[in-house]
């Protein structure tokens, strides 16, 4: 279970930063840009072997007290960083090689969008249609109204309660497939 | 799409006219890509989406007086007696050459002059998410232009459109066909 999933352009800015909302953003924000030190210097010391035999998954980047940070790069030196909590011991290298590769499947399928620009942020502005995301944040809207893509909005509440928080429905299969992965191990 | 090519519908030279096999082995991906290029540049080059609607629906139908006799020549089906034979032909034969998906054919009209084609996927749309300053883009109406114009060179008028996309959110793709007329005169269909 990923705590923070972020993809980083070339230029190591973010194209799309998600994190478990029950935790200071900004902690993982901080966490995901000192981790492109350790992304650039794994790359780098690759670099000195063959080009060829770089692998795309890099592995454990920095372990902290709470979590652990897990790198991959793609030949287009686009990042995906992954977070996850450290006392969660069950998840295994290979399951994190396949969150990845699931990433990045999710990740040229938005480049295969036609409507989104290389380079744009994986999100649409802010003030358009949102849908609720299924798990529990900080207080928000306490109505319950969950959209099916882009129809109609229809009432339905997972538990009384429960409050909800609002993305934005841009990239939907992308933020799905984050979603997923924030739920449980893919 | 990371991983393989998929789907390319590779028919053999059947006929044995000595024509290519077709589609000539190539990506599907590519032609998503380039219909996506393709709309993505009308939507930059008209401001707003029905304009951007009729000028899919023309080239489609540019593209389908065209096209009708690529699909005679290569499928060799004869006349249709009645309508309901040539929606057979259209979703079981023609989509399934050139698009390499077999649409079913329900909703008749009591007077059989409708129906409707659900398509279950549609590989036009692979990959695609509609914007939501586009909400009206009706992102496949090229296959409505193309259905028109290969029934007005048979010399049958109808009427395509699209009653359910998936790309608002509908569960399958739904064209409705609607036949007008039979065009009696034998002067050649012009372009709008």
């Amino acid at each position: 279970m990923a705590v923070c999933i972020a993809v980083i352009a070339k230029e190591n800015y973010p194209l799309y930063i998600r994190s478990t909302p029950t935790e200071n953003e900004l902690k993982f924000h901080y966490m995901v840009h000192t981790s492109l030190d350790v992304v650039d210097e794994k790359i780098s010391a690759m670099g000195k072997a063959l080009v060829d035999q770089r692998e795309l998954y890099l592995g454990l980047l920095y372990p902290t007290e709470d979590y652990k940070v897990y790198g991959y790069v793609t030949n287009s030196k686009v990042k995906f960083v992954m977070v996850v909590d450290s006392s969660n011991t069950a998840l295994r290298d290979n399951e994190i090689r396949s969150m990845f590769r699931k990433l990045h499947n999710s990740y040229t399928d938005v480049m295969c969008n036609p409507f989104y620009n290389p380079g744009d942020r994986i999100q649409s502005s802010p003030g358009g249609p949102y849908f609720l995301c299924p798990y529990p944040v900080q207080v928000g809207p306490t109505s319950c109204v969950r959209s099916s893509p882009g129809g109609p909005y229809s009432c339905v509440r997972s538990s009384p309660g429960e409050p909800y928080s609002l993305c934005p429905i841009q990239s939907r299969a992308f933020d799905n497939m984050v979603t997923s992965m924030m739920i449980q191990v893919c | 799409m990371l991983v393989t090519l998929e789907r390319g519908c590779h028919q053999g030279d059947e006929l044995g006219l000595g024509l290519p096999s077709f589609p000539i082995d190539w990506s599907s991906e590519l032609f998503t890509l380039t219909y996506g290029a393709l709309v993505t540049q009308l939507c930059k080059d008209y401001e707003n989406d029905e304009d951007v609607n009729k000028q899919l629906d023309k080239m489609g139908f540019n593209i389908g007086v065209r096209l009708i006799e690529d699909f005679l020549a290569r499928s060799n089906v004869g006349r249709c007696h009645d309508f309901r034979e040539t929606a057979d032909v259209i979703a079981k034969v023609a989509f399934k050459m050139y698009l390499g998906i077999t649409p079913s054919i329900t909703n008749w009209s009591p007077a059989g002059d409708e129906f409707s084609l659900i398509l279950e996927n549609n590989p036009l749309v692979d990959f695609v998410e509609l914007p939501d300053n586009h909400s009206s883009l009706i992102y496949s109406n090229l296959l409505c232009g193309v259905l028109r114009g290969a029934l007005e060179m048979v010399q049958m008028a109808v009427e395509a459109k699209f009653v359910q996309d998936t790309l608002k959110g509908d569960g399958v793709t739904e064209i409705r066909m609607r036949f007008i007329r039979r065009i009696e005169d034998n002067l050649p269909a012009g372009e709008e």
